[in-house]
């Protein structure tokens, strides 16, 4: 009777095609880019194995450092800057009644458009000649500020457009774990006298403490995918001042035909990220209750 | 249990056929890949076009002979200012598709730096670019692409319609071994275009001689024009004035020996190069915020009026015609050559002459493909296309015209161009068409590191000349 | 009175917050009927003295936005079916038949995947997809889109079906039913909401998706609207009214699909970053 559910022919049938597209679009990528990651191929004609030269080249080379340098902070300005704005945000739109279905559906809105579209959009704003944020600038008597070709500030405009496009999604994820906390525990509180503010800081946060983690965790992660935004709106410029390691890395493949080094750098990526990873669960979620998914 | 044997039956069907489809592609894919991947370690651009045939069999697979093919051409003939070369073009495609039957082009208009540092290398190390596309002549385009043996070879087709010896002596860059792999289309030199408007009304000579190019900049600078409009954000615009600096104080010969080492980056005189750009810099000569501008952004601020100045090629002479972008201010703008600097090197009427862009072919074509190949570069590369150029587009002529045809040049503006180049002692090169691609990548980052006042002139020439080692190292292998 | 101040901050705060997300797309609505930069840049916000609906022929035309809108669309679509329908079968599979320690080795092996960051795959994957020959051809984004799905979505679908009593598989096995018929009639059905969720984060992930698909497909007619709206910028970059027509054109559509969605989509997303 149990025999219809073990038949293996029709177990493979089930499972092999997705097996095989993740080999061939995971598992065997990975292993490619360890393989090209130790040759110094141009894509054309020269293929030798250089051992550890490419990743010893890449922590001598300034450009890259630089990139690893806007990534981490990327990674403050998301973890630091946006995450308090988020929950402070998330609580505001939870403090109210009406337009609570607007304030979440309007927030979220950037979050489903495309990047790249994006870019575009605040390309446009950021243009020192027509665009909106020196228009503004000018009704104060403010010289113009060319932000995304001063290396001062064009890290900082990509920081906002992104902030821009994504703060509304962490809103709404943080926004329905604190919908979800019963009503009886906030009531409570409020017959003690407690104020909004404290109720907020001392019931709800520590309630909400799995998914503010959440919310840090995909941070992190979002801090090293960040780039088609910088692709986009500067293609690393000014000078290398917005270069962040992804960027960095699809261009000395693709732009210099240096295969072998990029994948030295992507490999390199991937190790960031699996230490971040580990860093982050080791050190803050292992010491509070497992979130529950 | 029929049942469910019908539907494992249908599954497997639907599965099969969807497996099929991407094997037959895979298999149509690895066919054509291996004969250049095959090449490549030999390195004998010969072997690939006689191979080709069977290659791209699987391209004309339809049995039957229905002779509609299409051939992909990429140009960078896009936007505004490009419209009179993007005519020519438009005629001579029309033109070669009359003449070979079935034929139908499929254009592809990408940026020229996009397509020159992103798409076409991408696509030559995949072994699978356009069949008829937009190529730069020199070490990190043209020849790097032909020793890999993904160009196809033009000399017999030159023999064969006559043409070899139409070319002036400008196919050096575009060759291996004395075989011809690219075509230019014409050439340029890069000088200075000024508002003689905005010159007249602030009582300045033309920029002529050293002192007076710096007094414009300087007087325009104090009444709030720019002196020299540019957009920083391609490094390859302001380039153009790194390179005509260095033939000046360097001397003409010096863009051509930095890959024999007989001269370096880090010499005096190339830094006293960048260190005119770096004082320009401060002094604020450019546009502000030029690292974020366009090449086409720069265009635009000279013929608004907000600059008086732009250090650009001749081919921009065509974007002031009444009929053009630049029709705001036609008939007021003037082109000389960059003045003799104090204390350079050299020949001082020296200028820069470029015959480096043109049409490069693949090496992986079909009979049919071939047959358009020729009929295009017959139909491009003519006296009428030549003229046209010349005339409706400022681009100087890459075959010899005779005198009565260049006599009819009527704009002003490339008579002047004209007037550059016949007076000029001697011309030497843009080092874009002679370093390697990863020398020539490294001055754009160094320049910008410069314009951004992160980098000093020193560190520049430093950084340049250690990737300059570097690849003359690994040539001489 | 105190209170019904104290009340309004947060409105205050908020609505200030939805300014800032609409004026940008106002801004863009409004320069895109302008005639000229001029114009923009001297009235930003002053309503277009002469609405040119002309704008939006040429973009129309000019920058084939039907062409990528169409290409995204389609891309987008089967793609996200077929992750959905080899993930839905997949953990079927790992979940409800009985080969209880493969599948464990396999749905370890699959999550793998979770733990790579899209970006760093992006080199090795270009490398393969012209290797297979199908650079610069749909396929070279189809095949990526529905692999880069199938970890996460495996991973929910699992989570889902196995919440799933064994008891309704057991009624059906005495009723004779087969597996497949198991599996369409009963447990797929039963999966829907995880189907949905799976289906809308890899939807729109392939609708927004830049990276590959600047780099993979170089043929204009290929394009799909994230790469192409790139293009179309860099062509017409001076003519920021027609860029923002352009702008209007793309983001429009997924505008009007959240207005309906928008409870779906939310749900969709969230939920599906959570659980990864």
């Amino acid at each position: 009777m149990r025999s219809t559910l073990k038949n293996p022919y029709v177990y493979m049938l089930f499972v092999l095609p997705t097996i095989v597209l993740y080999f061939l679009f995971f598992i065997y990528p990975m292993l490619t880019s360890v393989f090209y990651g130790f040759t110094n191929w141009n894509g054309l004609d020269t293929k030798d194995f250089i051992g550890f030269d490419n990743f010893v080249a890449a922590f001598k080379d300034a450009d890259f450092r630089n990139s690893i340098l806007n990534n981490l902070y990327i990674l403050l300005f998301s973890c630091c800057i946006q995450v308090p704005l988020i929950i402070v945000f998330s609580l505001l739109i939870s403090s109210v009644k009406r337009f609570q279905g607007f304030y979440k559906t309007t927030v979220f809105m950037p979050s489903i458009l495309s990047t790249s579209v994006i870019g575009i959009l605040w390309g446009y704003i950021y243009d020192s000649d027509v665009g909106l944020l020196n228009n503004i600038l000018k009704i104060f008597g403010i010289d113009p500020i060319y932000w995304l070709a001063d290396t001062k500030w064009a890290l900082f405009s990509i920081l906002v457009t992104n902030a821009w496009q994504w703060m509304g999604f962490y809103i709404v994820l943080i926004l329905a774990a604190i919908l979800a906390i019963p009503k009886d525990i906030d009531e409570a509180a409020m017959i003690d006298g407690a104020t909004g503010v404290q109720r907020a800081w001392y019931l709800t946060v520590p309630l909400i403490k799995p998914i503010i983690n959440v919310v840090i965790m995909l941070s992190i992660a979002g801090a090293l995918r960040v780039v088609d935004i910088v692709l986009v709106m500067t293609g690393g410029g000014p000078a290398g001042a917005t270069d962040v390691m992804a960027s960095y890395m699809v261009n000395k493949a693709i732009k210099y035909g240096d295969y072998g080094y990029g994948t030295a750098l992507s490999i390199i990526i991937f190790i960031f990220a699996l230490i971040l990873t580990a860093l982050y669960q080791i050190l803050i979620v292992r010491r509070q209750e497992r979130v529950e998914y | 249990m029929t049942k469910k044997l019908v539907s494992v039956l249908a599954l497997s069907v639907a599965m099969s056929a969807f497996l099929a489809a991407c094997g037959s592609d895979s298999e149509k894919g690895g066919n054509s890949a291996s004969p250049s991947s095959s090449a490549s370690p030999s390195a004998s651009p010969s072997a690939s076009p006689s191979e080709s045939p069977s290659a791209s069999a699987s391209e004309s697979a339809s049995p039957e002979k229905v002779e509609n093919f299409t051939v992909s051409l990429r140009h960078i003939q896009i936007g505004e200012a490009q419209k009179f070369r993007k005519a020519i073009l438009d005629d001579v495609v029309k033109k070669t598709e009359a003449e070979v039957p079935g034929l139908k082009f499929e254009l592809d208009g990408v940026e020229d730096s996009v397509n020159r540092f992103t798409k076409l290398p991408a696509e030559m190390a995949a072994g699978n670019p356009p069949k008829i596309f937009d190529l730069f002549g020199g070490a990190g385009d043209a020849q790097k692409y032909a020793k890999a043996g993904r160009l196809l070879d033009l000399t017999p087709i030159i023999d064969e319609l006559g043409l070899k010896d139409k070319f002036l002596n400008v196919l050096d860059t575009f060759s291996v071994d004395g075989k011809v792999y690219g075509l230019p289309i014409g050439g340029n030199t890069e000088g200075i275009f000024y508002n003689t408007d905005l010159f007249a009304k602030y009582g300045l000579n033309p920029p002529t001689t050293w002192d007076d190019l710096v007094k414009a900049a300087d007087t325009l600078k104090q009444n709030n024009i720019t002196p020299f409009a540019v957009g920083s954000k391609g490094a390859w615009v302001p380039n153009m004035l790194v390179n005509t600096l260095i033939g000046r104080i360097a001397g003409e010969g010096t863009n051509a020996g930095f890959i024999t080492g007989a001269s370096k980056w880090t010499s005096p005189d190339v830094v006293a190069a960048y260190q005119i750009v770096a004082d320009w810099e401060k002094k604020g000569y450019f546009t502000k915020g030029e690292l974020g501008k366009e090449y086409a952004d720069m265009l635009n601020d000279f013929v608004a009026g907000k600059a008086g100045m732009m250090f650009d090629g001749s081919w921009r002479s065509s974007a002031f015609k009444d009929e053009a972008v630049g029709a705001a201010i036609a008939g007021k703008v003037a082109f000389v050559a960059l003045p003799a600097v104090p204390n350079g090197k050299g020949d001082q009427t020296s200028v820069n002459a470029n015959y480096a862009n043109g049409y490069g072919f693949s090496s992986d074509l079909n009979d049919n493909e071939l047959k358009a190949v020729k009929a295009f570069i017959k139909n491009l590369y003519s006296d009428e296309m030549q003229l046209r150029g010349l005339l409706e587009d400022g681009v100087l002529p890459s075959m010899k015209l005779s005198d009565e045809s260049v006599g009819q040049v009527s704009d002003p503006l490339v008579k002047q161009v004209l007037d550059v180049l016949g007076k000029a002692g001697t011309t030497f090169p843009h080092f874009d068409s002679v370093v390697q691609s990863k020398v020539y990548t490294e001055t754009e980052t160094q320049l910008q590191k410069l314009i951004a006042g992160k980098a000093k002139p020193e560190d520049v020439a430093k950084a340049i000349q250690k990737v300059q080692d570097a690849e003359n190292a690994a040539a001489a292998k | 009175m105190a209170a019904s101040i104290r009340r309004s901050i947060p409105h205050v705060v908020m609505l200030a917050y939805v300014v800032v997300i609409l004026v940008p797309f106002l801004f863009v609505l409004l320069s895109s009927f302008k005639e000229n930069n001029t114009e923009i840049a001297l009235h930003p916000f002053g309503l277009p003295k002469s609405w040119e609906f002309g704008n939006y022929k040429e973009a129309w035309i000019k920058a084939k936005i039907n062409v990528y809108f169409f290409n995204s669309l389609y891309l987008a679509l089967t793609s996200a079916v077929a992750g959905v329908l080899l993930s839905a079968m997949t953990a079927y599979a790992l979940t409800r038949m009985r080969f209880n320690r493969a599948s464990s080795w396999i749905y370890q092996f699959v999550l793998i995947g979770m733990l790579i960051p899209g970006n760093v795959l992006f080199i090795a994957q270009y490398l393969l997809v012209q290797k297979l020959g199908i650079l610069d051809t749909h396929w070279s984004l189809f095949l990526p889109y529905t692999a880069g799905a199938l970890p996460f979505s495996v991973l929910l679908i699992c989570a889902f079906m196995r919440a799933i009593p064994f008891e309704l598989e057991e009624a059906a096995v005495v009723d004779g039913m087969g597996v497949f018929r198991m599996f369409f009639r009963i447990i797929l059905p039963l999966t829907v909401p995880a189907l949905v969720t799976v289906f809308i984060v890899n939807f729109l992930g392939n609708w927004n998706e830049y990276l590959l698909s600047f780099f993979f497909i170089s043929k204009d007619a290929l394009r799909t609207l994230p790469s192409g709206m790139v293009q179309f910028r860099d062509a017409f970059q001076l003519n920021y009214a027609l860029v923002c027509t352009g702008i209007v054109f793309s983001v429009l559509p997924v505008l009007v699909m959240y207005a309906f969605l928008q409870r779906k989509i939310i749900e969709g997303l969230t939920a599906g970053s959570i659980k990864g």
